[in-house]
């Protein structure tokens, strides 16, 4: 849909933004998009790296540790570990940051050192009360990989199971929570960052969001629903918690190695297409059968294996979903792609609260407005994903001069959905994996439940068949 | 006073970044007149060092033959931002520039006051900015700055602490043509000089109108001059009981611990801004293994 400057008739959000001074991109408001991106990678794939190269660099990491608690406030507190989730959050919903924006955001980012050993080690001593190689029978104090404000510790468990240690910087869940309630700066830097937005609801989600990131003991209990339920899975991979070696700030689970996204990217692409299918069913499945979302589609979140196995890690972000909040988004796909009713799916719109009834519009623009959001499974056939499909969902969502965007809203329980769009299409564009999307949807899609469509769908169709029926 | 006068300037933070990027040696002949292992360096880089620039321009325009030495030679209306930038930019260069590199700074800036000579309209009094009285006025009042804005709004700070950085800083003066053994080397004798100055401290109309601009600076944008008022107001909030009332403020309330922290997260989104200037964070990251080397050669 071409954008035109005068059709935008009763759209009262967008017009006050774009006539008011703030919409400019200046180089103050880099102050907050400077954070959009930079949480990006710092979940991070490898472990942060210093601007510098090869052994110089692992040099400087250890020489730059972060020693002490201080060390740690003065590097993550005064908002920086706050814009730094922002920028997370603006990360997969911005598309097309300015250059020195996206610049200040890798800067801040690179800004921040790993914990010194031992400072780890002081926060497992302050969790468990016991020095790390004491609670573990093998610690290795060099850090694997950043995660989110903490970093990732090998070990090997006094009954011999490897383990990946998350251990959370100490004082950070105090200072950001300092940080965060700083409203009125917050709304101002929000205001400016995200102009078209409600900068109140952001701020709600923006608290909710890393509240939850900074509690650990949450982030167990979503993976162990997760490792539970894909218990046996060909293809899908969750490390399974180790329950006794957890706490608020502590998470351990089994170890596993493999492949970064990034390697990835050089496998052959039948690999690549088999990885893609496997992240597929995945985020399907567990959202139509499980009703949870990991809302956390990283690229640093998975470990790739040959043969199209796919470990899934980080569950510090996940969406429950009750069976009335699902219902609407069922109906939806239901009746655009399948029964093919455009009122029917106009009023399933409306009833989810994503349309306001009776909008002037023709239903056939507001069918031709959301088709993409559905492109991939609206005919059969294999399709190839790009890069250009995904921006082209980015910029169709965040298009507010749409006439339809004066009607149109996301309510708060589905915003987490659209990092489905904006995120797993994104890393599915980039692998330019192809699939029978509609095909492998429609066996996992309630309402069809069709029979295996590719060789995975046969395996997990064994999968189902011998789990035990859940609960 | 008008638009005119101001010609719209901007880049800031970009220049200021530049400036102290330029100003930390890859390479240095040698740990310059301070040395990692100073409360010099320590402070240098506090999140709270903007504040502190920016209280100690405030007070130094108290002092009516410094200010008239500013308005009546320095370019720095036609350029504000590139003044402030030179001026963080020999700081500096003298803090953690080796020393022939801060002798050269100096000279420099040496050569330049020898050029700045006049007379002061409002007490009628000769002037030239190489007077060592005035450059101890400067000297002394930025000291008192740091050494406040870091007490109220930077990390903390022992008693012995600042006394040395007023040691410290004696160096700092004699560079800028001040007689070796007339800073004052302690907290006592800072004190000292300046209940011994306050008597020729007056806002002068040049004073009063450049300050004002100074807390504005109206070519900021929007975002910009929202975030760089509150960091005024937190600067006014730092001045001395005597400073203020010559502005004609009202004495301010104490700055408590919410209002410290609320400042702390308003100089941290601005320390972001200038950590993602190009060279910022390589150079601090210099500064800061010069630093625990130092630390762990002591210990």
């Amino acid at each position: 849909m071409s954008r035109t400057e005068e059709g935008v008739p009763g759209e009262p959000r967008a017009r006050a933004a774009a006539g008011s001074p703030r919409l400019r991109l200046s180089r103050g408001l880099a102050a907050v998009r400077l954070a959009a991106r930079g949480g990006a990678r710092y979940a991070g794939s490898a472990p942060r790296l210093f601007i510098a190269a090869g052994e110089h660099r692992q040099r400087l990491r250890n020489d730059l540790a972060l020693q002490t608690a201080e060390d740690v406030a003065a590097t993550l507190g005064t908002m920086k570990g706050v814009l730094m989730k922002i920028g997370q959050m603006a990360s997969y919903v911005d598309d097309g940051l300015a250059p020195p924006v996206r610049r200040t955001l890798s800067r801040l980012q690179d800004s921040v050192p790993p914990m010194s050993a031992e400072l780890a080690a002081e926060v497992i001593r302050g969790e468990f009360g016991a020095a790390p190689e004491e609670v573990f029978g093998t610690w290795d104090p060099e850090p694997i990989a950043a995660a989110s404000i903490g970093q990732v510790h090998r070990a090997i468990t006094r009954d011999g199971r490897a383990v990946a240690v998350k251990v959370q910087y100490p004082g950070i869940a105090k200072t950001i929570e300092a940080d965060l309630g700083n409203v009125a700066l917050l709304r101002s830097l929000l205001r400016v960052a995200a102009p078209n937005q409600d900068v109140n609801a952001l701020i709600d989600e923006l608290r909710e969001r890393i509240t939850e990131e900074l509690d650990y003991e949450r982030e167990a209990v979503n993976q162990r629903m997760f490792a539970d339920y894909y218990d046996g899975h060909p293809t899908i991979g969750v490390p399974r918690i180790v329950d006794e070696l957890s706490t608020a700030r502590v998470v351990t689970s089994d170890l596993v190695t493999g492949a970064r996204f990034a390697e990835l990217l050089d496998w052959p692409q039948t690999e690549k297409d088999l990885a893609a299918e496997t992240m597929y069913r995945f985020t399907f499945r567990s959202l139509y059968e499980a009703h949870a979302f990991n809302g956390d589609p990283h690229p640093g979140n998975y470990l790739f294996h040959r043969g199209g196995r796919v470990t899934f890690l980080d569950f510090g972000l996940v969406k429950y979903f009750t069976p009335d909040e699902l219902q609407p988004l069922v109906h939806m796909v239901r009746y655009l792609c399948v029964d093919e009713d455009p009122e029917a799916f106009r009023r399933a719109m409306e009833e989810a609260d994503f349309l306001t009834p009776g909008a002037p519009l023709p239903t056939e623009q507001i069918v031709e407005h959301m088709a993409l959001f559905y492109d991939t499974v609206r005919t059969p056939g294999p399709r190839t994903m790009t890069q250009g499909y995904a921006s082209a969902v980015a910029r169709r969502y965040f298009d507010f001069r749409n006439p339809l965007a004066a009607y149109a809203r996301i309510p708060r329980s589905y915003v987490i959905l659209q990092r489905i769009n904006l995120g797993m299409f994104a890393l599915l564009g980039e692998l330019g994996a192809t699939g029978n999307w509609r095909a492998i949807a429609e066996e996992i899609w309630p309402f069809v439940q069709a029979p295996p469509s590719t060789a995975m769908g046969e395996a997990e169709a064994a999968w189902l068949a011998r789990r035990p029926a859940r609960s | 006073m008008t638009a005119d006068v101001y010609p719209a300037a901007g880049g800031l933070v970009e220049r200021a970044a530049a400036a102290f990027v330029s100003s930390v040696p890859e390479v240095p002949a040698d740990d310059g007149y301070f040395g990692p292992a100073s409360v010099t360096w320590r402070l240098n880089g506090d999140l709270s060092a903007p504040l502190a620039g920016l209280r100690s321009l405030l007070v130094q325009a108290l002092h009516p033959l410094a200010m008239a030495g500013v308005d009546q030679h320095s370019d720095w209306r036609a350029d504000p931002a590139g003044r402030l930038a030179s001026t963080a930019a020999y700081l500096a260069t003298i803090t953690y520039g080796d020393r022939a590199t801060a002798q050269r700074a100096a000279a420099r800036v040496r050569k330049i006051h020898e050029r700045v000579r006049g007379v002061d309209p409002v007490t009628g009094q000769g002037y030239a900015a190489g007077d060592p009285d005035l450059l101890l006025w400067v000297h002394a009042a930025l000291v008192e700055s740091v050494l406040a804005s870091a007490d109220l709004f930077g990390g903390p700070l022992s008693e012995a602490d600042k006394d040395r950085y007023v040691a410290e800083m004696t160096a700092a003066a004699e560079l800028v043509g001040i007689p070796p053994g007339r800073a004052p080397s302690t907290i006592a004798e800072l004190d000292d000089y300046l209940s011994a100055v306050r008597p020729v401290l007056a806002l002068s109309p040049a004073a009063a109108e450049s300050t004002r601009y100074l807390l504005d600076l109206p070519w900021l944008d929007e975002e910009m001059g929202g975030l760089w008022r509150d960091v005024g107001d937190a600067a006014v909030a730092a001045l001395p009981e005597w400073a203020a009332r010559l502005y004609g403020l009202v004495p301010r309330e104490p700055v408590t611990e919410q209002r410290r922290a609320e400042v702390r997260q308003l100089l941290g989104v601005l320390d972001v801004l200038y950590l993602g200037e190009p060279g910022v964070l390589e150079a601090r990251q210099r500064l800061e293994l010069r630093m625990r080397q130092a630390r762990r050669g002591k210990a």
